[in-house]
């Protein structure tokens, strides 16, 4: 029994041995390169204060590369020896101890300073990587929740360390250098790159986007600094000949005190980002729904009323003819709502078409529609008298899109919702007809940004405005405060989701998953061990590798305010949104790339200024000279 | 108009200069509408009762110095001005007198009054604004407006007015002063109008500082550089500050 016991106990004895000896072999180790033990601890421990990722220590110790260089060539010009420049890193511990008994703990420091701190960083960065990795994998940690623990506390460091970066003044500016237009401070990444200040490329601005957010998270903080971003990146090319001027069309269609609070900091904070025009319709501002051509006004004339279905077909026949008779009379198309309702009368109809003016039988047909119809007119003349007395004055002019580097639209879709849908697909159609040149000062780089649209959406899908706009050159952004608000039903919700290849951004929202799962998954790694007793693990175990979603809903659903998670092509940022204030935007120093061009109508102010006649005599006169400064 | 018993309107001339006076300008002390009115203190307390007895007006010591006085708005009715009645609000009170001063500084010079020029006041700008004035990011204390044909050099152009009794920060200043010299459209004028090349609206802003805030503004001109000739700067005249408490009236 002895003997055929005692082999495994010795076996045992020997492992326990060998790891001790490998325990005294490590602490010697640790203890002899004192100083590289001490700088990777130290970053380590920083890392895991500030939820770095393991790259930005290696990425320190690149930095450090120079100083090693300038430290090396000094020992070169010093001892005109190679094998001194070779024994240098030797020397320099050698002279750290000796300095360090000696009691100079300073000098000792600086000695084996270069030497010890690029590759105390490197070494740091690897720890910090296998303690990652290993807590990723599940092999790390001593209690059974640790891996769970860590990501949680990872997470409240990363968006501390994000909350500190954006709160530092000008570390965080509307664009970069190149253009790219930046958003916040990264949280954490998920298969994008790991950078500190979480950019997207101008491009994605002119692609669709989607946004979705509960109120109160940081959305309208977040539209406003991409809106803002849009029309300095966008002027700015401008100004150098590489892109047309911005036009930023916004759809609030919630209407409201709130969105007038909002379109007041839209247009401070586009001010700031370089527009010298935001106008707010209808409050401030008209456009003019008669500049269409005509026949898209016929047509957005009639979509404008609504129709019924059956025996009302009929009607709705009747009502376009005689529309687009009104609209497209001899005389021209009427310049205003006034206009346009005396047209509704079968006496002036007759008159405009009558053969007296024209070659006789030139407009029979049009005169026989009018007699057939004389007994409708009437009808559909109280229909478009009712419907634009409650559209208001904002759609009869003067004004049009190209008067303003950005429009700010308030519809009313939760006060008057049948007015609001009749605005919205007036203004989709006269934005349409803008951008395909049909007003003067077409041949602008519109961004489209609509929000709650679903509100408004009942004559307009959304999907039917994305189909619009992709054809027009249009990029659209959609927001939502939660999924089921982007659409009317799912084909439409996934419909608008797929198409948003700008991005996504999400926002706390209690409903993610379906936004979430657009992300789609990535591969991890599950490994199962037993606990032997408290806190010690065995070294057996199983490892698998599954896919996991690379956006978590219950982080999603957990976003402080500001927070927002940024989806595209698989991969995710997790994203502090940087606030812009009214102060002057953090715009960054000119690119060293080709000097832009002064834009064709620069701002009044920047104009050089022509000499004004002298006033100060009547100023002297009324208030005393000017004192010297 | 409802006016008082025994009475049809206000009477012309000086009268009805010292009503209109009045409710452009908010309200105003004692002092000033005598001033305004070429008339002793003695003779303007008199005037300022007709005003009351017909409930044009009302009057009473709203702070330190001399009694202010506003019109009703029976009073605004008669004068036409579709402003809301309401007596001046006690924490403008330093920044209305100063106003007034400025404004009554300017008119009483002989070129102001051989160019024949024009003060548009706040009140009245901010009643263009049809109650938006929250969507406005700043409205100046007053605009000058020089007809085409005025003898002056200036002829034409439109000054925006401002009084600065404390100093803001500079980069509010300098905000203030591009949007004031950047405007191209009128205070409530549809966005149509605002062409964004178009020429500014005025030539140049004219800032009249208490001493504490002459700084600021100054510092607010020198950083918007080229733009910052458009930008005059004086003292603010004799007369613009408040009374100390327990003063004369």
């Amino acid at each position: 029994m002895t003997g055929r016991g005692s082999g495994p106990a010795l076996a045992r004895a020997a492992v326990r041995t060998v790891r001790l000896l490998a325990i005294v072999v490590a602490a010697a180790l640790i203890i002899a390169a004192a100083p590289v033990s001490l700088v990777a601890g130290a970053s380590a421990a920083l890392a895991w204060l500030r939820g770095w990722p393991p790259g930005r220590l290696y990425r320190a110790a690149l930095y450090c590369v120079p100083m090693v260089v300038v430290w090396l060539a000094a020992i070169a010009v010093a001892t005109r020896s190679a094998f001194d420049v070779a024994a240098a890193p030797q020397a320099a511990w050698l002279a750290m101890w000796h300095r360090g008994a000696a009691g100079s703990y300073a000098q000792a420091a600086a000695a084996i300073a270069p030497a010890a701190i690029p590759v105390g960083l490197a070494a740091g960065g690897l720890a910090w990587s296998y303690r990652i990795r290993s807590m990723d994998t599940g092999t790390g940690g001593l209690a059974p929740d640790s891996a769970v623990a860590f990501d949680l506390r990872q997470w409240r460091h990363q968006a501390r360390s994000a909350r500190a970066r954006i709160a530092a003044p000008g570390a965080v500016p509307l664009t970069t250098r190149s253009g790219d237009l930046v958003a916040g401070a990264v949280i954490r990444v998920v298969g994008h790159p790991a950078r500190p200040i979480a950019s997207i490329p101008y491009a994605r601005m002119r692609s669709h986007q989607v946004v979705v957010g509960t109120t109160g998270t940081g959305k309208t903080t977040l539209l406003l600094r991409l809106w803002a971003g849009f029309m300095a990146t966008a002027l700015r090319r401008h100004a150098a000949g590489q892109g047309r001027l911005p036009l930023l069309v916004v759809l609030d269609c919630k209407g409201g005190a709130d969105a007038r609070r909002i379109a007041d900091r839209a247009r401070r904070v586009l001010r700031l980002a370089g527009a010298r025009s935001t106008a707010i319709w209808p409050d401030e501002a008209s456009l003019s729904l008669w500049a269409l051509p005509p026949a898209q006004l016929t047509s957005t004339l009639v979509d404008l009323i609504e129709h019924g279905t059956g025996a009302a077909a009929y009607y709705a026949d009747v009502m376009e003819a005689v529309v687009g008779l009104a609209v497209m009379a001899p005389g021209g198309p009427p310049a205003s709502a006034a206009e346009f309702l005396a047209r509704l009368d079968p006496g002036w109809l007759t008159a405009a078409y009558s053969p007296g003016a024209y070659p006789s039988g030139e407009h029979e047909a049009e005169l026989a529609l009018v007699r057939s119809a004389s007994r409708q007119i009437g009808d559909i003349a109280l229909r478009f008298r009712t419907l634009l007395r409650r559209l208001g004055g904002g759609l009869d002019g003067p004004g049009g899109f190209g008067d303003a580097d950005a429009w700010y639209c308030i519809l009313e879709g939760t006060a008057e919702i049948s007015v609001a849908e009749a605005q919205a697909r007036a203004l989709v159609d006269l934005l349409a007809s803008f951008a395909v040149g049909g007003q003067a000062g077409g041949g602008r780089e519109i961004l489209l940004a609509v929000d709650e649209f679903s509100a408004v959406s009942r004559r307009l899908p959304v999907w039917q405005l994305y189909e619009r706009a992709r054809s027009l050159g249009l990029a659209v952004q959609v927001s939502a405060q939660s999924w089921p608000g982007l659409a009317a039903d799912d084909d439409e919700r996934y419909r608008i989701a797929a198409a948003a290849d700008g991005g996504v951004w999400l926002l706390r929202t209690p409903y993610p998953e379906p936004v979430a799962a657009l992300a789609g998954t990535r591969k991890v790694t599950d490994t199962e061990r037993p606990l032997i007793r408290t806190l010690v693990w065995s070294h057996r175990g199983t490892s698998r590798v599954r896919r996991a979603p690379a956006v978590d809903p219950d982080l999603v659903r957990a976003l402080d305010v500001g927070q927002a998670a940024y989806i595209y092509r698989g991969g995710v940022t997790y994203v502090q949104v940087k606030r812009l204030v009214t102060a002057p935007a953090a715009l960054p120093p000119p690119s060293a790339g080709p000097a832009p061009r002064p834009a064709a109508a620069p701002p009044a102010a920047t104009r050089p200024p022509r000499p004004l006649p002298d006033a100060s005599p009547l100023l002297d006169e009324a208030f005393g000279t000017e004192p010297a400064p | 108009m409802i006016p008082a018993e025994g009475t049809s309107g206000p009477r012309p001339g000086g009268d009805t200069a010292g009503l209109l006076f009045a409710a452009e300008m908010y309200g105003v002390q004692l002092d000033h509408l005598a001033v305004a009115l070429g008339v002793t203190e003695a003779r303007a307390r008199r005037i300022a009762a007709g005003w009351r007895a017909r409930r044009y007006a009302e009057s009473a010591r709203l702070g330190p110095g001399g009694p202010w006085t506003w019109l009703t708005k029976a009073g605004l009715a008669a004068c036409g001005l579709p402003y809301a009645a309401a007596p001046p609000a006690l924490g403008r009170l330093a920044h209305i007198r100063a106003v007034v001063a400025v404004r009554l500084a300017l008119e009483s010079a002989p070129r102001y009054a051989a160019a024949d020029g024009y003060w548009r006041s706040e009140r009245r700008l901010r009643a263009r604004m049809g109650g938006r004035v929250g969507l406005r990011q700043h409205i100046p204390d007053g605009e000058v407006h020089w007809p085409d044909d005025a003898p002056v050099p200036w002829a034409g152009e439109c000054w925006a007015v401002e009084a600065e009794l404390t100093p803001k920060t500079t980069t509010r200043t300098v905000a203030i002063m591009q949007e004031l010299l950047t405007r191209t459209g009128d205070y409530g004028c549809p966005a149509a109008e605002i062409r964004a090349a178009g020429p500014p609206r005025h030539t140049r802003v004219v800032y009249l500082c208490a001493p504490p805030a002459w700084p600021t503004v100054a510092r607010a001109r020198a950083a918007l550089g080229a733009a910052g000739a458009r930008v005059e700067i004086r003292h603010l005249p004799p007369g613009a500050a408040m009374a100390p408490a327990g003063g004369t009236s």
